[in-house]
């Protein structure tokens, strides 16, 4: 228990004296990290937990962006955001039901493509309105937007470290290894799966409404990159998934992986996430919090 | 008084007929054994019972109360718990986990967490596997995962338990161990429990009353004395000459 927290805490002690630096390049890459953390702890929520894997998340992120964008000057910017989140929550309730009666490949795919679906509708929907992209006046500066996102990380980590010892988590680890038994002991699979995938998906919702302020626009192939569910997955992957000490190490490796890649070679980016993707999952399924934790092998 | 009743129940998948007009009642601390070769239906009618699956004729009550159309995790809660023939353990958890997660959510009184584990704890101990709590449950033996599958059961609260085969594929000696902890546990527990098993000295040692599947009907009822000397199960068993 107190191995668990320490690196958890050592991220928040870092997040926390960040800002002192001054420095605006820190601090966004900061927010990066920020962002980060938050979508791949509530991944964990689901994927990890319940071993529906999803590949779709870019959709709640992207809803969260467009809710912050539509609502932008007309509400005020902390309602936004909390509807962003209350949207993508409420979204995944309504689709969690046909969507989660699939398991395996067939409910990453289904993800994947719901995601791709609602991109290309809002992309209609945007068209017909007349508009192309929204350009968000006014947006707060970046000292705020990182409190934020630094609030929802920390959210996210504790949420993930306390569902996971909840009676809610215990239910949904018995229903990865085996539904049908875990139905049979009791636990009411339907509901705890769709409980998990709307938790999953707040944060992301509200991650998203964020990212939108910081570009200070929303465009919908950008807001609904599928790249956004890749980099969760792979930053899953790599960090480990098994406690809330894998998502941090991901998203840190990833985020600094980009901004060393992004600055000098921005095209070798998908190659390199591709490459340690296949790695990891071959020779580490335990992600970088496996080797730490010195057990590298075989993944739960 | 009655615990169970099943009254002309049938079950069809597309045009094989798995069951058909299957009646009977399991009284209150009744041990029931259920015979017939493969295929006749008894792990059908075990799966219509727990809610995985509807009849498509005839009604499945516990006391008043008809199950059908609930789901397993609400029949579950309701008292009845099964096993499965092909063991499903939670594999990747320790074997405390497995118990703890039934205590938790099968029962209707929803116990606090501490509670939980203190009745996992306890299921697991009657069935021999206390010294294997930290243990993840992929690491036991078939011997260890049948026992854990009935720990499971009992953890859940659940008064009215279906064994599919506990003892399938155990060593002799095992088998000896199995029969004597599950007449331990249902004494203290006061359990009904139906049970399918092919080990046939075993069945006739435990049930109180047994009943004979062949071709998804009821061809015969009676006490283990009278089933072994019963001419149509014997016919069915043996062909016409015996």
């Amino acid at each position: 228990m107190i191995r668990s927290l320490a690196l958890p805490i050592l991220f928040g002690l870092a997040g926390l004296v960040l800002p002192f630096t001054g420095s605006s390049y820190l601090i966004g890459v900061g927010f990066a990290l920020c962002c980060s953390i938050a979508l791949v702890q509530s991944w964990t929520v689901l994927s990890a937990m319940t071993g529906y894997v999803s590949l779709g998340h870019a959709v709640f992120y992207g809803l969260g962006a467009y809710v912050v964008a539509l609502s932008w000057g007309a509400l005020p910017m902390p309602v936004g955001l909390l509807l962003a989140g209350g949207v993508a929550g409420v979204f995944a309730l309504l689709v969690g039901m046909p969507v989660l009666r699939v398991r395996g490949p067939y409910f990453v795919i289904l993800t994947f493509g719901l995601a791709e679906l609602v991109k290309y509708l809002v992309i209609i929907l945007e068209s017909e309105l007349g508009s192309f992209s929204r350009l968000m006046f006014g947006a707060p500066d970046l000292g705020v937007l990182y409190a934020i996102a630094f609030a929802l990380a920390a959210i996210a980590t504790a949420g993930a470290l306390l569902i996971r010892r909840s009676r809610l988590g215990r239910g949904l680890l018995a229903l990865r290894e085996n539904e049908e038994a875990a139905e049979t002991v009791g636990v009411p699979v339907v509901r705890l799966k769709l409980v998990a995938f709307a938790l999953s998906a707040v944060i992301p919702g509200v991650v998203g409404g964020l990212a939108a302020m910081r570009t200070t626009y929303f465009e919908p192939m950008q807001a609904f990159d599928p790249t956004v569910s890749f980099t969760i997955v792979t930053m899953a992957v790599v960090g480990g998934s098994d406690d809330a000490r894998g998502p941090l190490l991901g998203a840190a490796f990833f985020t600094i992986l980009s901004e060393v890649l992004w600055a000098r070679l921005p095209q070798v980016y998908m190659v390199v996430l591709g490459l340690l993707l296949i790695l990891f999952v071959l020779f580490i399924p335990r992600g970088l919090a496996g080797i730490f934790a010195g057990r590298p092998g075989k993944a739960a | 008084m009655t615990a169970l009743s099943v009254e002309g129940v049938s079950k069809s998948f597309g045009g094989l007929r798995a069951l058909s007009d299957v009646t009977f009642t399991v009284a209150e601390g009744e041990t029931v054994g259920i015979m017939g070769a493969n295929g006749a239906g008894k792990t059908t009618l075990f799966s219509l019972i727990a809610g995985h699956g509807r009849p498509t004729e005839g009604d499945i009550r516990l006391g008043e109360r008809s199950l059908l159309g609930l789901s397993p995790d609400r029949i579950c809660r309701l008292g009845i718990a099964r096993t499965f023939q092909i063991v499903k353990p939670f594999g990747g958890l320790t074997v405390l986990d497995n118990v703890v997660v039934a205590a938790l959510y099968g029962n209707a009184d929803r116990p606090s967490q501490r509670d939980a584990e203190a009745r996992g704890l306890a299921a697991l101990t009657a069935v021999g596997l206390a010294d294997r709590a930290d243990g993840l449950a992929e690491t036991l033996t078939l011997s260890g995962q049948k026992r854990l599958e009935v720990a499971r059961a009992i953890a859940t609260g659940a008064r009215f338990l279906l064994l599919d085969e506990v003892m399938a594929g155990l060593t002799p000696p095992e088998v000896a161990e199995m029969l004597g902890l599950l007449d331990a546990v249902r004494r203290r527990h006061r359990l009904t429990l139906m049970v399918i098993e092919h080990v046939m000295k075993a069945l006739m040692q435990l049930s109180d009353r047994i009943l004979v599947l062949h071709h998804g009907e009821l061809i015969a009822t009676g006490a283990p004395a009278e089933i072994a000397r019963d001419p149509t199960v014997l016919r069915v068993y043996y062909g016409e000459g015996a």
